[in-house]
């Protein structure tokens, strides 16, 4: 390393020029030293990104168009696997609008809960901190774990059905029940809906006082002040969730697996579920692969959707400008 | 995997500790006091998300002969303390779980410690032509459903033997992901490069200056990208799911469920011994955001929602 000769040689002037043919503009040695060791320190990057996504994402559109148990060689079979997907695997279509089901319900619902408790604890709460904590608790528990309490807690004489009880309501077997498994799986997916809390909350404290002591004066009520300054202040927090959120509930796969196995009947199956199913247990590699690329496209969709109508509702600060 | 990791991310990102405004003091706003309602709806609502917690300690602590029965009480009424001990003498392999979990998150965090740090000084300090283009490719690869790859980089590492060893789960963390290069970027582009340029000075090279000056100050970012991988690394169910079949090789997450789905058609699982399971994966998240959550507080990347927009 030429570096360490003399403190000058990391800032030389331009050296004469080595290839005066060169047309464009020549970078000089320490720029281009400079690049070379950018090159070198970002090295892992470029070639996890070979080996462990671009590489795959080419191998997986391939795939996609075979038919490949990964015992024999795979065969060519064009789109024989997506037009299989959209117009002869019923259960294909169960899983999908489950999992629009799962996403249309579970999404709104945790930013409607984030909210409203973060709200709540925007007020002069005596012990803040601890309801902080009890709320976020629940989102530090992995998923494993998570699931395996709720299949105590959803089982047919659980502490779910024992509150109900308390309401005089006679609650489903849950887990068991064709009409009741999704609802189940939301429940599962509100307990955790503090880790929107703490975002919003924490977006909440930093709106000034002033926009509230201005809107007093002029008269707004709590609810008014609620929608007109807290609700745009964190709207960019609610988007972000919501796009977090709808990406999450596309993958969902943990819960449905150790759960119900996408059972009873296929009323919980989804579509990661039924991926991991198709490559990892029948061995279809390709038809998995198909599932994968629509999977990514209706994601894909969705985030661009949200995009699109974001600019209607979300609220940034520098546009005031 | 990733998307695991990006909520609680999040959370720290923008989590600027909160100013708790001293109570009761000076002009509090009407809009700010707290009703006895909204009292009342905060502890039905912490008692709801408790109690799932309670329960699980109840099973816990359950005797064998009320697992058998499946007579289990929301509030402990039975101690059995020893299901503690129990759960690492019987025959169940719940110690090697936890080894199996401890070895695998150690080396992912190293992995992701060491390469997002030098990723992301890169990106942020060192200047090269298609350095932009390059970081536009890496924030696109967030985008990316873990699913995409799956298949493809299960092929890949069943092809170099790495099925059912410790490997696929632990190599890719030494590549780095999008998100710990864009957080060390933006927390290390925050930073005065006067630092560097006088190391320049001194002649220290660019490797010397990320090893000896930037690498000391990134302790808070590379804590927070520890934690996170952590998080995601300890409770990942789906890689060790595809990857190990050997028990003795099952990680705690994979070692829960495999427990809990064990003599179905016989006996009922040891659920006192899946709820020890369980608490072993949960109560080391929650020591480690609570030691952690100083620094992840300290991140507060170019405040807020501008990291989001």
């Amino acid at each position: 390393m030429a570096t360490s000769l003399s403190p000058s040689a990391t800032k030389p002037t331009e050296p004469p020029a080595p290839s005066p043919a060169a047309p464009v503009r020549r970078m000089s040695t320490s720029r281009r030293r400079e690049a070379r060791y950018f090159y070198l320190f970002i090295s892992p990057w470029i070639v996890g990104f070979l080996a462990f996504m671009l590489g795959p994402m080419i191998a997986s559109v391939y795939y996609s168009l075979t038919d490949w148990d990964t015992f024999t060689p795979p065969t060519f079979v064009g789109i024989d696997n997506y037009v299989r997907l959209f117009t002869d695997d019923p259960i294909f279509w169960k899983a999908l609008g489950n999992t629009f089901y799962y996403a249309a319900i579970s999404v709104p619902l945790g930013l409607v809960l984030g909210l409203w408790l973060a709200h709540l604890l925007n007020k002069q709460v005596r012990a803040r901190k601890l309801f902080r904590t009890l709320i976020y608790l629940p989102t530090l528990v992995p998923l494993v774990a998570t699931a395996m309490i709720f299949q105590m807690v959803l089982a047919p004489d659980g502490p779910l059905n024992g509150l109900l009880g308390w309401f005089g309501i006679d609650g489903p077997a849950w887990l068991l029940d064709p009409d009741w498994v999704k609802p189940a799986l939301i429940v599962l997916s509100a307990w955790g809906a503090g880790g929107a809390t703490v975002l919003l909350l924490a977006t909440m404290k930093g709106i000034p006082n002033e926009f509230y002591e201005a809107a007093e004066i002029d008269g707004a009520g709590s609810a008014r002040q609620f929608w007109s300054i807290t609700f745009p202040q964190v709207t960019p927090i609610i988007f972000f969730n919501l796009i977090m959120g709808l990406i999450g509930a596309f993958q969902i796969f943990s819960q449905v697996y150790i759960l119900t196995s996408g059972g009873p009947n296929n009323a919980s199956q989804m579509v990661v579920p039924l991926l991991f199913n198709e490559a990892f247990s029948y061995y279809r590699m390709g038809y998995a692969s198909a599932i994968s690329w629509v999977l990514f496209v209706i994601i894909l969709l969705f985030t661009l959707v949200a995009f699109r109508t974001s600019r209607r509702w979300v609220f940034y600060e520098t546009e005031m400008r | 995997m990733a998307i695991t990791t990006t909520p609680a991310a999040v959370t720290a990102q923008t989590a600027r500790a909160p100013r708790d405004e001293p109570e009761g003091r000076g002009r509090t706003l009407r809009a700010f006091k707290a009703s006895p309602a909204t009292y009342a709806v905060l502890l039905i609502v912490s008692a709801i998300l408790f109690v799932p917690f309670v329960f699980v300690v109840s099973i816990a602590l359950s005797s064998d002969q009320t697992v058998n029965t499946n007579s289990f009480t929301v509030i402990p009424r039975e101690f059995e303390w020893g299901n503690f001990v129990r759960v690492f003498t019987s025959d169940l392999p719940m110690g090697r779980f936890v080894v199996n979990s401890a070895v695998i998150a150690f080396f992912a965090v190293i992995g992701q410690v060491i390469s997002s740090s030098l990723v992301g000084y890169a990106f942020a300090r060192l200047r090269a032509p298609g350095k932009n283009a390059v970081f536009l490719v890496v924030l696109a690869t967030m985008m990316i459903p873990a699913q995409i790859t799956m298949i493809p980089q299960f092929i890949l590492f069943k092809e170099l033997g790495w099925v059912n060893t410790f490997l696929p789960l632990i190599v890719p963390n030494f590549f780095s992901n999008a998100f710990n290069i864009f957080l060390v970027r933006q927390f290390v582009s925050r930073m005065s490069s006067e630092v560097d340029e006088a190391a320049m000075m001194d002649g220290l090279g660019f490797f010397g200056i990320y090893r000896r000056m930037i690498l000391p100050m990134m302790f808070p970012i590379l804590v927070a990208i520890g934690i996170f991988t952590l998080t995601a690394t300890w409770g990942d169910f789906m890689g060790p799911l595809i990857y190990l079949n050997d028990e003795s090789k099952m990680p705690l997450a994979l070692g829960v469920q495999y427990i809990a789905s064990t003599g179905q058609a016989l006996q009922a699982p040891p659920w006192n011994f899946v709820m020890v399971g369980s608490l072993l994966l949960t109560v080391p998240m929650i020591c480690v955001y609570y030691l952690g959550q100083k620094y992840l507080y300290e991140m507060n990347l170019s405040g807020g929602s501008a990291g989001v927009k």
